[in-house]
């Protein structure tokens, strides 16, 4: 009995508590329209308010005079209409000189040692033991060759570009350079930092990718993301001032040879910031249309940077970190890379049978069939795609006596000689304008798709990135050859 | 040859299809929109606004509204009745309990969408309200719950009205027409009427947003002219007749006064007074939280090279702000540095 109404006492009483729970939240809804919606920023208002008094209270502050007139100082002369735009470029191009020179000697000690030293010395060890052809084949000449190929491009660029880079990020003029170009970006819907992202673009777009991080606002960071690919990265460059220099610099006089080259791989990177911003544009108009936007920008006071802390990040953080995703993907594929070479069917190689298959669509849109399956196999890195292209080429035209074999990527040193393997493989000036085109707008690596995977975990965005430049690729290069082919 | 005009017309045709808005695609998915319970449910919209404003529904300004013959109108109104979500009593439409909750829940759905838009989103405000008329149809009550979960259960939509609540409570409607204010009368912008698009387009055109301060200047059948934000803004009538506005008095905290933070010169600092309600959502939060605050001293420190954006010290930190968004803070005693 006792029991009961015990349990009875219970159930009034959360009845009643529920009640008033009811009644308690009606109220409350009913308060909360008399309150109306600015709630948030006077909430905001009293904090501050109560904040500042604690500080003044309780922080005493020195006047630091001197630094705050050398930082104005040095902005006005940074941001002057007169000086702002000679300094950045002066400041950029020498980044770049520094980098391409830095780079070449470290890269050639390092190609020379894990392929001109370690791969043969690999290849007679596994000669010596009696290691089978397919899995020496398979081990050395794909995954090995592959993963020191791509460790010696792209190890020292990035250990010199990186390190600069951040060093004038650490000193506070980075964002200056943000301050300076938001003009131009805010007309195609971007943000001023895009020109950062896009500058770190040009060492690598994967970690282009990843500096988009420092974009606070959703979409103005999603188009930076989606458009870093347009910025010609360090595995394209030395593609584009090699085929330039065989098919633009034979178009003109020899004496113009030289500058008419530098001019086209210039140009091919102009064009990828003027494509950078029109597609941001068409992006923030469109597809991006949902995404939050705000922009505002801290310029930070100028400080001394602090090397030894920035070489370790910029190593460890970008260097080390981009090179093992690079290589992650590179061993697969040099597997592939082999296999496609050196697995006969009906006395073909699987190579022979696509180069067929893809060779039309190739030559509709001004390249080839070689073109074409080395794109897709060398999709790692671009930095393996020409060494691809000359190893099926070989493998395809059957010349003898050039190059590792099938299936062992290469590269000559004499541009004469790498010229008339080219010309052996149907080459002409088109395929050349549209290589460089392609090499511009074309997919991304693998490396720079699973890194834009990782930092928007977004399939769609993902595809996008991916797709967009493709597609402007072979359209653009379609246009180029048909009415090439028409005029010519 | 050949090549080139087919893939010309392989371009075209695929452009065809899928460009936004106008494209075949776009057109196809139009099209599907005009079910029947989508012309009932905007029936039901308009019903409800006419009882919201005290004014009288008919057949005619029914079929008007949802741009049908009267026939169709005649049928939806039938359909609605067997449904019982309307009474008719000597040829007056009045909504029935059950047809003003339904009616409810689709206006809430359509300015929580609104609300998102404005806030969570870039999209540009003309597109607000065309892009809510097909979601009101789609989301789900749930859906429109989690909705508004997710964007803090909010109370008005940008236009200035109530967003009903779940359970279909809505507060009286309050403030008068712009056009029944007295001339040097000072008003808060209430609410702007998005109906018709074309007259919504020219208010929002002048710059004029809910919550925004306002001083009529003058007032005759041929125009009303107005101060809002500093700027002498004229309007006709019949437009003006859109925007409601809650009279404040003398008395209270009036902004009598002020410029804006674009305003500003370099080496000039001034105190902010608030930030306008045009700026919304993300964009809003980060200037609150760079402590962008009443009472708050800013200077213009430096410019960028082409003008805009520029650098200003806030609380020690120098922040460069998009003219675009200093054009809706508002300052006051503008001091130049000696």
């Amino acid at each position: 009995m006792n029991k009961i109404s015990g349990q009875q006492f219970l159930n009034n009483f959360w009845k009643e508590r529920m009640k008033n729970k009811e009644e308690i939240l009606e109220k409350a809804n009913e308060l909360r329209w008399e309150v109306g919606e600015s709630l948030h920023d006077s909430i905001l208002g009293s904090i501050y308010k109560e904040a500042s008094e604690i500080t003044k209270n309780t922080v005493k502050t020195e006047d630091n005079k001197d630094a705050y007139t050398f930082d104005s100082k040095l902005d006005k002369v940074l941001t002057s209409k007169l000086l702002g735009f000679p300094i950045m470029f002066l400041i950029l191009a020498a980044v770049f000189w520094i980098t391409i020179e830095g780079a070449n000697v470290p890269s050639k000690m390092i190609s020379d040692f894990l392929m001109g030293t370690i791969h043969p010395w690999l290849k007679e060890i596994s000669q010596r033991i009696g290691i089978p052809f397919f899995i020496d084949g398979l081990l050395i000449d794909g995954v090995y060759l592959a993963s020191a190929w791509v460790i010696a491009v792209m190890l020292p660029p990035m250990a010199v570009f990186f390190p600069l880079f951040t060093l004038l990020e650490d000193f506070g003029y980075l964002p200056r350079v943000s301050f300076n170009m938001d003009g131009l970006f805010r007309r195609a819907g971007a943000h001023g930092k895009q020109a950062l992202t896009m500058a770190m673009g040009f060492g690598c777009n994967a970690a282009g990718v990843v500096a988009a991080r420092v974009i606070d606002s959703p979409r103005e960071r999603l188009i930076a993301i989606i458009t870093n690919n347009f910025s010609l990265c360090n595995g394209r460059w030395p593609t584009q001032i090699l085929i330039a220099t065989i098919f633009i610099g034979s178009l003109v006089p020899a004496p113009l040879a030289g500058f008419a080259t530098a001019a086209a791989v210039v140009g091919i990177a102009v064009l990828g910031i003027v494509f950078s911003l029109i597609v941001s544009w068409g992006l923030s108009k469109s597809v991006l249309k949902g995404e939050a936007s705000a922009f505002s920008l801290e310029l930070p006071p100028y400080r001394p940077p602090r090397i030894l802390r920035t070489l370790y990040t910029s190593l460890i953080d970008r260097t080390i970190f981009v090179l093992w995703r690079a290589i992650v993907f590179a061993a697969p594929a040099g597997m592939v890379i082999w296999l496609v070479a050196n697995v006969h069917v009906g006395g073909l190689s699987i190579a022979h049978y696509i180069i067929q298959f893809t060779d039309p669509f190739g030559l509709m849109i001004g390249l080839n069939g070689v073109i074409i399956l080395a794109y897709i196999i060398a999709i790692p890195a671009n930095e393996i795609v020409i060494p691809t292209v000359l190893m099926l080429t070989v493998l395809a035209t059957g010349l003898s006596g050039i190059g590792g074999g099938s299936g062992v990527m290469f590269e000559l040193d004499s541009v004469n000689a790498t010229a008339d393997i080219l010309h052996a493989g149907g080459w002409t000036a088109l395929t050349g304008i549209c290589l460089m085109i392609f090499s511009l707008l074309h997919n991304p690596c693998s490396t720079t798709i699973f890194t834009i995977y990782k930092e928007t975990k977004s399939v769609k965005w993902t595809a996008i990135a991916t797709f967009l430049p493709l597609a402007m690729g072979i359209v653009l290069c379609f246009f180029i050859a048909q009415i090439w082919m028409l005029v010519l | 040859m050949i090549t080139l005009v087919a893939g010309t017309l392989v371009l075209i045709i695929l452009s065809y299809v899928f460009w936004p808005k106008k494209g075949l695609l776009a057109i196809f998915k139009g099209s599907s929109i005009n079910s029947k319970r989508e012309k009932i449910e905007d029936a039901l919209k308009h019903l409800y606004d006419c009882e919201y404003n005290s004014n009288r529904c008919s057949m005619d300004s029914l079929a008007g509204n949802l741009s049908v013959s009267r026939e169709s109108a005649a049928d939806i109104i039938s359909e609605m009745q067997k449904m019982s979500l309307i009474e008719l009593s000597d040829d007056k439409l009045k909504l029935s309990d059950e047809g003003r909750s339904y009616a409810l829940r689709i206006i809430r759905t359509h300015r929580l969408w609104e609300k998102y838009l404005a806030e969570e989103t870039s999209v540009n405000e003309s597109e607000w309200h065309t892009s809510a008329e097909e979601m009101e149809h789609i989301l789900s009550n749930q859906e429109a719950d989690q909705l508004a979960a997710d964007i803090g259960n909010p109370l008005f939509d940008p236009h200035g009205d109530p967003i009903p609540s779940s359970n279909g409570k809505m507060p009286e409607r309050k403030g008068i027409l712009l056009t029944e204010l007295s001339e040097g009368q000072f008003a808060n912008v209430l609410h702007i009427e998005d109906e018709p698009p074309a007259l919504y387009a020219q208010i929002i055109a002048e710059g004029i947003y809910a919550g925004q301060q306002i001083r009529l200047i003058e007032k005759n059948n041929e125009r009303i002219k107005f101060e809002a934000n500093g700027e002498v803004k004229v309007l006709a009538p019949i437009i003006a007749a859109n925007i409601s506005v809650k009279h404040i008095s003398d008395n209270e905290k009036l902004i009598k006064s002020f410029n804006r933070l674009s305003d500003l010169k370099v080496g000039q600092s001034g105190t902010i007074i608030g930030i306008s309600k045009a700026i919304r959502g993300t964009q809003r939060r980060r200037l609150l939280d760079l402590g962008m605050v009443p009472g708050t001293n800013v200077s213009a420190e430096i410019q960028s090279l082409g003008g805009d954006p520029t650098g200003y010290r806030i609380r020690g930190a120098t922040i460069a702000i998009r003219k675009n968004h200093a054009n809706h803070v508002f300052i006051k005693e503008i001091e130049s540095r000696q």
